[in-house]
């Protein structure tokens, strides 16, 4: 310590401001966030980890397992084929109406997802015309598999297109039309052009869109019907047994769930810092 | 494709149908189904289903609380932006990662998990002074966590483009450190603090896993208005379900309508566009 104090710059806060504003920081963090976190598994492991892995292995919980990675398995790759094509539409074309079809694209993030549900089951619940006519001809869509594919689809719609559109209108259309002019055809400057490009931000975008597929509760409380052992998916099947005080069972699979986000977390966290230049958007979500 | 003339690229019409098709499809024709099942009502109907005392308590209840929870998130998440940009200190890239967590965790693990926090016999809940789990503090709580990112990951690259030289200018002008932060720093951080509020207000609005779990969910008192919806739909009261759900529909497209037109206005202000 020298004896002069060290004047401090002017464009910044006195220590004592900056410590306390770190410490509301961290400590906010703490509890909001780190506090809720820790007690998932404290909760799931509280009978110990054997009892935690036994009611993982029950039949309802391991139907809801399979059931959620096939609901993320479709609505997923539904989901990337749209962001792709909504993209290339709106980043290669001049059209009239391009920023309509923006904020449409973007409307089911305003939508409560328990809305969202409701509208699908005012389109094809049992009540309705269409509903009526689809379940006659032994294509249920409420109350079954399509109905919660179609709910998660909805709920995820956008984030495959906000991550690409950024990124792609970023990059021009130079190298694609590059390609066209060497005589590739359409698919193939898709193939070896465009997805190369935009490979991380798609890498990005899907797994934003997995983890809120897996873990996406009121919009598939509503059109699932919540039947157990056929459309009660993960989320669904914590809330059956947080009701019925398996408080081990619900917290073990929201602890298998809560694993999830983190390794989303920490493979997002990679791609922010390793190609911060080829995500636009990173800073968004 | 003559109304994309002016690109030379491939594929405008297949690209545009798939557009097209999967969002008529998937979002444009549900939430059409749900405004005609609801303007099949007739106004009066849809205001009596509306305005009766446990729908509005509901939906005042969403409504506050959602506006509450987004102020709160407003001021945490500026100054969180603030000190994850300005300030260097051990674990700030572990912190920067943990404010996405809200995004990643489902809502029904968020809900039972901060119910198990902050129920009176929690570590957090038999800690505390006052009621938290089971009263419209749960709620708040419940929503602060589902909104948190918002405002920090749309103020934190304003922050970083942040020009020193301005704050510099600012200072050997004669302002104090508080001045120059209240006076140049904050106001060019208004426009997207008020976007992140606005999606912030947004989720929270709608919001339903994360909180039914913590609410106790007691009509007129801890009821909000999705679960209302619930409700409806399990009594097989359609009618009823989708006059709350226009409402809230609507409630939240003017809401996004009305905080554009302010972050129009304050990009005006500070000579942005």
């Amino acid at each position: 310590m020298s004896d002069i104090p060290v004047p401090r710059a002017a464009t910044e806060e006195s220590r004592i401001v900056r410590l306390v504003l770190i410490l509301l920081a961290v400590g906010g963090l703490a509890i909001l966030v780190a506090a809720p976190l820790i007690a998932v598994f404290a909760q799931a492991l509280s009978d110990g980890g054997r009892a935690a892995v036994a009611s993982l292995a029950q039949p309802d919980a391991w139907e809801a397992i399979r059931l959620t990675l096939i609901v993320a398995a479709v609505s997923v790759p539904v989901n990337a084929i749209f962001g792709i094509a909504a993209a290339w539409a709106i980043t290669k074309f001049d059209f009239p109406g391009k920023t309509v079809l923006i904020t449409l694209i973007d409307l089911p993030f305003s939508v409560s997802p328990v809305v969202a549900g409701l509208c699908f089951v005012l389109l094809f619940g049992s009540h309705s015309l269409l509903g009526s006519w689809l379940i006659g001809n032994g294509y249920p869509i409420v109350f079954a598999l399509p109905g919660i594919i179609l709910a998660t689809v909805f709920v995820t719609f956008p984030f495959v297109a906000r991550e690409l559109i950024p990124v792609m209108i970023e990059q021009g259309r130079a190298e694609e039309e590059a390609a066209l002019t060497l005589g590739a055809s359409g698919w193939r400057v898709l193939r070896t052009v465009t997805l190369p490009n935009i490979r991380w931000a798609l890498l990005y975008g899907v797994l934003l869109c997995n983890a809120r597929a897996m873990g996406e509760f009121g919009a598939v409380a509503v059109v699932s019907g919540k039947i157990r052992g056929e459309t009660a998916t993960m989320p669904i099947t914590i809330e059956m047994m947080y009701n019925e005080y398996l408080s081990v069972a619900a917290f073990s699979m929201a602890a298998l769930l809560a694993l999830l986000a983190l390794v989303t977390l920490a493979i997002k966290s990679l791609l922010e810092w390793r190609y911060a230049d080829q995500l636009a958007a990173t800073r968004r979500h | 494709m003559r109304i994309a003339r002016s690109s030379p690229m491939p594929g405008f019409g297949l690209a545009m149908g798939i557009t097209v098709t999967m969002l008529s499809l998937v979002v444009l024709l549900p939430i059409a189904a749900l405004i005609l099942q609801g303007a099949s009502l007739g106004p009066s109907a849809w205001w009596a289903a509306v305005s009766s005392p446990r729908v509005a308590a509901a939906l005042y209840l969403s409504f506050r609380l959602a506006l509450f929870a987004a102020l709160f998130n407003l001021v945490f998440g500026v100054l969180l932006a603030w000190v994850l940009v300005r300030y260097r200190f051990p674990g700030r890239k572990l912190i920067d990662a943990a404010v996405d967590l809200p995004f990643a965790l489902p809502t029904a693990v968020a809900g039972i998990a901060l119910t198990a926090l902050y129920a009176p016999n929690g570590v957090l809940g038999a800690a505390l002074p006052w009621k938290i789990a089971y009263t419209q503090w749960g709620i708040f709580v419940a929503l602060v966590f589902v909104g948190l990112p918002f405002v920090t990951r749309t103020v934190q690259p304003v922050v970083e483009e942040l020009d020193r030289e301005v704050e510099e200018a600012s200072a050997s002008l004669g302002a104090s450190r508080g001045m120059t932060l209240r006076r140049v720093v904050l106001p060019t951080l208004l426009p997207a603090a008020l976007t992140g509020f606005a999606l912030s207000l947004a989720r929270a609005v709608g919001e339903y896993g994360s909180v039914i779990f913590i609410a106790g969910n007691i009509p007129l008192k801890t009821e909000i208005a999705p679960l209302l919806i619930v409700i409806r739909l399990e009594e097989f009261d359609i009618a009823g379900a989708a006059a709350i759900g226009l409402a809230m529909l609507a409630i939240s497209f003017s809401m996004l309508f009305i905080i554009n037109a302010v972050q129009i206005w304050s990009r005006r202000r500070i000579g942005l566009v």
